[in-house]
């Protein structure tokens, strides 16, 4: 902390009130989304719009609790479990692949990142039918595995693209100083590596666990059961439902984004940390 | 000679690293992949989809895309939502992350606080989106009307021009975060002595960012970019909660429009030669991604 | 913490070692995806559950050891829950009435449906009954998936286009679940505080949704999607000038066409109308945010429960020639390869008039048996217009290739609204499209 530089008071504060602004720009949607769930259908319709909700309408997260077919917390579970599967699975092959390709030259290399990257190019109405066909085969199909399954197959290229450049930029000569100690290629990059490639993983755990978080076609075409299936699933049945009836619809979109927004702004503080303090000490 | 056999063993055991993941792909995207291809050679519709013969008509299905109109609308849309997403969000997002760097109390915080729009689920923004651009209750009018710039609502998702341009502004609001981070963690990459051995000798701010942050971030600004379009090209959740390809198809995109071949018109193998063309132009974009990133390091 | 880390990795090590093992060994995928399965489980125990789950209820379904009870799957679309509770209790009934089989329903998403039928129909993965949009049913008939039932039900008393809708080169392919068809629901406080008649043609509806058009009201709403669902809501316009759904480039398309952005251009119809579904379409209505609206009945229940103050009525579709209504509802088809008997003998079951009318006064359907319909409302009931322009409605189809009819009409329509092509422009397109669809 103390050889970070400050930036003077009179800067400081400046900064921080256009960072406070740039914030409420960029986060209206959401406050928008949230204020629409506590207004009357009336109060959403009114022209000139409201920018609080004058009259508090706690019913449309009322009539979720209510609405017996769809159970939001179960479905939420299952959103959770998906990606935490997925997140698992994309980490513990992405990462070594990624160290593979940053610090080997071996041959094939190339091919074998331009395949990392062929896989996320077709569009997902073109994987979903052989996709199936192999989980049924399987028997994965209608459980959350199929799902874990596919999810994992949008992180882990995305990981190995991402954790590459970390890897590419740790020194040689840490490994070296690694062999030297009497490491093998795989304890040095067990004992050595992977903690300095901590923030590198995290971000690539990160981003891997949103991908799944936020998936909606595997969701819902490798699982039929509606109480297995994750939450976007959810909403998307809820849009078909309640078409334009907003305050149902954001209060919904709400309930999606609080719990996982909170988890993630808390995990935030050793994310930062973690990258700002860099990849790379000496 | 020893030395290089040596060498050779060495760097083949980095094959053992990426082989499982290379596996693991090879087996879930693979596979569908190559009976992508094969479908798009094909006459599968309703008729033969489960039984009777399925054809190989070769390249039919490509040549009648190419007299298609929403195939044309649908690729050109694609381009050009791809390009203006890119170029918005990188930008917005690049400074962002060289304002966040800047060591003032609330940066860190902030800047966490900011992921969010990228965290929530695209459903869930596209229908945030769909409020926010509603001609009579959306607050964006209301905003434009208040500044006195429109006169009349403008009819955001209903005309053919402005829709495009709705999907672009909720695309560029969830890439902003993307950018941000990916930037971010590139710059903290960079070390610190570099800086402050430039400012020793003299070099302004200006200076500093064109020849020492631009040139070591250019790894991390090629990762973004390339894989920002390839997520970007492929987009498909956005555009079918957002508009479903409407109004009057003006806002189709590739996967969107294989998506409406291949399950609502069963039209299978056309679906598929659509795919194709989204996957080649990529292929293009990944090669060129490939000779870029790996140019230099082998000497 | 590390070493927690280090087992982690180790983990993976053997899951990789498996993986190649057990591709190696055999080549096939099934092996490796097995390996892999093995440590996803062991990553939550929840998981692993879902496995075991997932396999029982698949030995429950291919054992048929005698004794236990044949399952007999059912998909439907009805997101409403009022349809959903109708259709379990019946089903439950039906599983306590008999010990042979047991019958299970299972909600997919209507947006998903099409596609979750597509991919099943490759993947051999289908329920044993499907209970489909009745234009939808002629492609699946085609696609092979659906059992022939000629001679096994008696459709004799049911009306003619329900029953065509599921028959394909004079067999039968499935049965009519109920019908609907579409008629004009109108707020008569705004109508009376107008001094408007009911619109019975083009003209007088224009008249009267001009008069009913104010800063917070238009006049008239209807769904105007572009899929099935908008295809639905035009046909009626498109018939009433005597154009069918595969002659549209001339004088009557155009009319009907011309019609609809009349609409728009006076500004009697919102453009949003585009984005609303019909459900959409009658939150407007009960809203009050419009007077007049093309709906369907099974709106009713809904509308009775939400806005039990709201004075409105339903008459027949003004027309321009002639009065016309466009055939809605849903059919069960049998899948071929399934559980046949079960399926069979559950839809005899749900198709007793007692049944029937217990779903259809559930659903806010019409019963598709005309006998069962005749009696099915008191006179003053707000169904008896529906049933009334029934008289008038026509299916789409039944055709194979609808959905690609389909397409190109809600395009054409679509265009006029948005104002992106003429009336006559969008009529030759529609007609080009069609054409070569239908030769």
């Amino acid at each position: 902390m103390d050889e970070e530089k400050r930036l003077a008071t009179k800067k400081n504060i400046l900064f921080s009130i256009v960072s406070v602004v740039l914030l409420g720009v960029l986060l209206f949607p959401l406050y928008w989304a949230l204020i629409t769930s506590l207004k009357t259908e009336q109060e959403i319709f009114q022209n000139p719009p409201t920018f609080y909700p004058h009259v508090l309408n706690s019913k449309s997260y009322a009539a979720q609790v209510e609405t017996g077919d769809f159970n939001m917390f179960r479905s939420f579970a299952n959103s959770f479990l998906i990606s935490v599967g997925a997140t698992a699975i994309a980490v513990v092959l992405a990462v070594p692949a990624s160290y593979g390709i940053a610090k080997y030259h071996f041959k094939g290399r190339k091919v074998m990142l331009l395949s990392f990257l062929v896989t996320q190019m077709l569009p997902v109405s073109v994987l979903l039918t052989p996709m199936f066909i192999m989980f049924k085969n399987m028997h994965v199909y209608n459980t959350w595995v199929a799902a874990v399954l596919a999810d994992a197959t949008i992180g882990i290229p995305f990981s190995v693209l991402i954790l590459k450049n970390y890897f590419s930029s740790i020194p040689k000569d840490l490994e070296e100083a690694a062999y030297l100690d009497g490491c093998n290629k795989f304890t040095a990059f067990i004992r050595i590596l992977i903690p300095i490639a901590k923030p590198g993983v995290m971000v690539c755990a990160i981003f891997s666990f949103l991908y799944a978080w936020g998936d909606l076609a595997y969701g819902m075409t490798f699982i039929l059961d509606q109480e297995k299936r994750p939450i976007t699933a959810g909403i998307f049945n809820f849009m078909g439902q309640y078409g334009t009836k907003w305050s149902y619809l954001t209060a919904f979109a709400v309930v999606t984004i609080i719990p996982v927004a909170l988890i993630f702004i808390f995990m935030q503080k050793y994310i930062v940390s973690g990258m700002t303090s860099g990849a790379v000490k000496g | 000679m020893k030395k290089l056999k040596k060498m050779f063993r060495y760097e083949n055991a980095g094959m053992l690293f990426v082989f499982p993941a290379f596996l693991y792909m090879l087996i879930f995207v693979g596979y569908p992949i190559i009976r992508n291809i094969i479908l798009s050679f094909q006459d599968v519709d309703a008729g033969n989809l489960v039984r009777g013969t399925k054809n190989f008509i070769m390249f039919d299905n490509y040549a009648e895309l190419f007299i298609d109109g929403v195939f044309k609308t649908s690729l050109s849309n694609t381009l050009k939502y791809t390009i203006l997403c890119l170029i918005f969000q990188f930008m917005i997002g690049f400074l962002l992350a060289l304002f966040f760097n800047q060591r003032f109390t609330l940066a860190k915080p902030i800047r966490g606080i900011l992921l969010v729009p990228w965290m929530i689920p695209i459903t869930v923004t596209a229908l945030m989106f769909k409020l926010l651009f509603a001609t009579d209750i959306g607050v964006i009018n209301f905003i434009l009307r208040s500044l006195h710039l429109i006169d009349n609502n403008i009819e955001w998702l209903t005309t053919p021009g402005t829709a495009m341009f709705a999907l672009i502004c909720a695309n560029v609001w969830i890439g902003i975060p993307f950018n941000m981070i990916l930037i971010s963690t590139g710059l903290t990459t960079i070390p610190k002595e570099l800086y402050e051995s430039a400012s020793i000798d003299g070099a302004n701010k200006i200076q500093t960012f064109f020849n020492i942050t631009l040139p070591l971030l250019k790894p991390t600004i090629e990762s973004v970019l390339i894989l920002g379009f390839i997520y970007t090209f492929k987009v498909y959740d956005l555009v079918y909660v957002m508009t479903s390809g409407g109004p009057v198809n003006s806002t189709h995109m590739l996967s969107t429009y294989s998506y409406k071949l291949s399950f609502e018109m069963f039209k299978y193998s056309k679906g598929s030669a659509v795919a194709n063309v989204l996957l080649a132009i990529l292929l293009v974009v990944g090669i060129f991604y490939i000779k870029v990133t790996t140019s230099g390091e082998e000497e | 913490m590390k070493r927690k880390k280090i087992t982690a990795l180790f983990a993976a090590l053997a899951m990789t070692a498996s993986l190649i093992t057990g591709c190696g060994a055999s080549g096939s995928t099934e092996d490796s995806a097995a390996a892999d399965t093995g440590t996803t489980e062991s990553e939550t125990a929840e998981e692993e559950a879902a496995v075991d789950e997932g396999v029982a209820e698949e030995s429950a379904s291919e054992t048929e050891s005698a004794g236990a009870a044949e399952a007999v799957t059912i998909w439907y679309y009805w997101e409403t829950e009022g349809h959903q509770v109708a259709l379990d209790q019946v089903i439950q009934e039906y599983n306590a009435s008999q010990s042979n089989y047991e019958v299970t329903a299972k909600y997919v998403p209507f947006a998903d449906f099409k596609k979750q039928l597509s991919i099943g129909a490759s993947a051999d993965e289908l329920p044993d009954i499907a209970i489909l949009d009745s234009p939808d049913h002629a492609s699946y008939v085609e696609m092979g998936i659906f059992e022939d039932i000629t001679g096994k039900f008696d459709v004799g008393n049911y009306y003619e286009g329900t029953v065509n809708s599921c028959t394909v080169d004079g067999k039968l392919y499935g049965v009519p679940f109920g019908v609907n068809c579409l008629a004009l629901y109108y707020n008569e406080d705004m109508l009376s505080e107008a001094g408007c008649e009911v619109p019975t043609t083009w003209d007088e509806l224009m008249a009267a949704a001009k008069a009913l058009t104010t800063d917070s009201v238009t006049g008239l709403a209807l769904c105007s999607v572009q899929n099935e669902e908008g295809t639905f809501n035009f046909v009626p316009w498109l018939w009433s000038t005597g154009a069918t759904s595969y002659d549209i480039n001339n004088e009557n398309g155009i009319r009907a066409l011309s019609f609809i952005q009349s609409l728009i251009n006076e500004g009697v119809m919102s453009k949003e109308c585009i984005n609303w579904t019909q459900g959409d379409v009658m939150n407007q209505f009960i809203a009050g945010n419009v007077a007049m609206m093309e709906n369907g009945p099974w709106q009713i229940p809904t509308m009775q429960s939400e806005a039990p103050d709201l004075n409105w009525k339903v008459t027949l579709i003004p027309k321009d020639s002639e009065y016309s209504s466009v055939l809605g509802g849903e059919n069960y088809a049998v899948i071929n390869g399934g559980n046949v008997e079960g399926a069979l003998d559950f839809l005899a079951y749900a198709t007793s008039e007692e049944k029937v009318k217990f779903m259809m006064d559930k659903f806010g359907y019409i019963s598709a048996d005309k006998s069962i319909a005749e009696n099915q409302f008191e006179a003053d009931s707000p169904y008896q217009p529906f049933v009334e322009e029934l008289n008038y409605a026509m299916p789409r189809g039944p055709l194979a290739e609808w959905p690609s009819v389909s397409d190109a009409i809600s395009l054409a329509f679509n265009q006029v609204i948005t104002g992106t092509a003429t009336p006559e422009d969008a009529a030759a397109q529609a007609q080009a499209t069609i054409d070569g669809i239908v030769k």
